[in-house]
């Protein structure tokens, strides 16, 4: 499984090497003001979803999968690669993106606290696995080509519903409001979903792949 | 002399092509040179050996292991070439022999090293950069590489010039001197197959036409080249195909010694594979 994790790496070595440079980049856009500093949490979200899916079409166009099968890693070693393999680029992407958010919070340059923008990025990472607990089974079953229509859907529901959600209470509608435990426990409750439902996607790629037939 | 590879009973329905009833075993040491027309089931029944696709029936077996229940154990003792290159452009051979190298537990550096100097093959160069020869040999390299007692290649010959061909196949033959190793080679190449395969087996429509030992075969074969009027006064259970032209006719005879006994003022050529495949395929379709 581990060369199949280098494999990845070393097939989007450039576009990991762009991707890190963007941050900082964006990191710069933060400190002059033209952005906010949530930016850089909304990153981990656009990493956590694009690596995994170039990854996937870069193996769909090399036909990468069907000489890995063939090797002793078979069809559940391809698998857990990729599931590790994400898992890695979401890590990296939170440590990056709330590392450097937390840097600049006690350069001073933002008036969040180093604990708000470490919940920020934790928050992003947690929801960028929901969505890729989403996607991976799809690109493991469609193929990148067909599954980025699927993510896309997927994205637009989630942040979409967000965004409509926010504008409801902004514009103070009432929405019901979830008793206080419920918002206390809700990091925790949000994390142990993330994590559950990485698991169960994880199992239901294990099952698509099984099937599948090269 | 223990069976590498034994293939019984395989079939696999796709609804609009049958791999039907295959059976072949590939003793240690020998060459096994799998034959037919393309979409005749070659690729398929390779697909069913390293379980890529799934059977619907039948069973094979690796060194006496079943190639699904036991198919890490199997998949140790195999190396493969495929059709065309498997690997990313971007990577290059040095890059590729550290992802092998960790995905097959025998893996031998020197050995896979060796063979990308062999075949000149530049090591920090992107795959891209490689012609398909280039990229065919670097997938022989990768096979050798992980230490197979059984390779297993699916037309890794084609697109390739007779030089390189033919170096390749001196590799083959180098690889199988150990009797603990085999080859199952598909390739519609036949005269590479008439050089190296010791056994060959003839699929044509999902169906094994013949396996047996390839010199045994082309010498029980034979070519009859008649006229008109001879041909008709042949027995036709003799002959498993004919071509009727403007100046002549050809026959494949199936017992050539058998058939000159009977007849004995025609004359019955030697064949090759490639006659043999030509005759049943277009038999076939009259």
């Amino acid at each position: 499984m581990t060369g199949l994790i280098y494999k990845d790496l070393a097939v989007l070595r450039r576009q990991l090497s762009t991707l890190l440079v963007f941050i900082f980049v964006y990191g710069g856009f933060c400190i002059t003001g033209v952005f906010d500093f949530s930016i850089l949490g909304a990153l981990i979200a656009v990493f956590g979803l694009t690596v995994p899916m170039s990854s996937v079409a870069l193996d769909d166009a090399a036909h990468w999968d069907r000489y890995a099968i063939a090797t002793p890693a078979g069809r559940r070693g391809v698998v857990a690669a990729k599931y590790v393999f994400t898992l890695l680029v979401v890590a990296v992407s939170v440590v990056a993106a709330g590392g450097l958010m937390v840097c600049l919070s006690l350069a001073g340059l933002t008036k969040t606290s180093p604990e708000d923008l470490v919940l920020i990025a934790l928050a992003c990472g947690v929801l960028t696995l929901l969505l890729d607990a989403v996607i991976l089974p799809c690109l493991l079953k469609f193929g990148a080509e067909k599954a980025r229509i699927i993510s896309m859907i997927t994205f637009v529901v989630i942040f979409g519903g967000a965004v409509l959600l926010g504008g409801m209470a902004k514009d103070q509608f009432a929405l019901p409001q979830p008793p206080e435990w419920l918002l206390a426990a809700l990091p925790v409750l949000c994390g142990l979903v993330a994590v559950i439902g990485f698991f169960i996607s994880y199992c239901v790629s294990q099952g698509i792949y099984a099937k599948k037939e090269f | 002399m223990s069976n590498a590879l034994e293939v019984s009973h395989l079939t696999k329905d796709y609804g609009s092509f049958k791999l039907d009833d295959v059976s072949f075993t590939v003793p240690g040491g020998t060459i096994m040179g799998l034959i037919g027309e393309n979409g005749a089931g070659k690729s398929t029944t390779i697909k069913c050996i390293l379980n890529l696709i799934h059977r619907d029936g039948g069973e094979i077996s690796v060194f006496g292991r079943d190639a699904v229940r036991d198919e890490r154990a199997v998949k140790t003792q195999i190396g493969v070439v495929l059709d065309e290159s498997s690997f990313h452009e971007a990577l290059n051979p040095v890059q590729i022999g550290k992802i092998l190298s960790k995905l097959h537990p025998n893996w031998d550096g020197k050995c896979y090293g060796d063979y990308l100097r062999k075949f000149e093959l530049p090591e920090k160069k992107a795959v891209k950069t490689f012609s398909r020869g280039m990229k065919m040999k670097l997938s022989i390299a990768a096979a050798f590489g992980a230490k197979p007692r059984l390779l297993i290649l699916d037309e890794a010959t084609s697109g390739l010039d007779p030089v390189v061909r033919d170096e390749i196949l001196d590799e083959f033959l180098n690889f199988i001197q150990d009797e603990d190793h085999a080859i199952l080679i598909s390739s519609h190449i036949t005269s590479d197959l008439e050089k190296a395969a010791d056994y060959v087996t003839y699929l044509h429509k999902g169906r094994v036409v013949l396996s047996e030992a390839k010199d045994e075969l082309l010498d029980t074969y034979g070519k009859l080249v008649c006229g008109r009027s001879d041909l008709e006064r042949v027995d036709r259970s003799l002959l498993a195909g004919s071509r009727v032209g403007q100046f002549g006719c050809e026959a494949l005879v199936k017992n050539r010694h058998t058939f000159v006994r009977r007849y004995p003022g025609l004359t019955v050529d030697p064949i090759t594979l490639e006659d043999i495949m030509v005759f049943t395929g277009k038999g076939d379709a009259q």
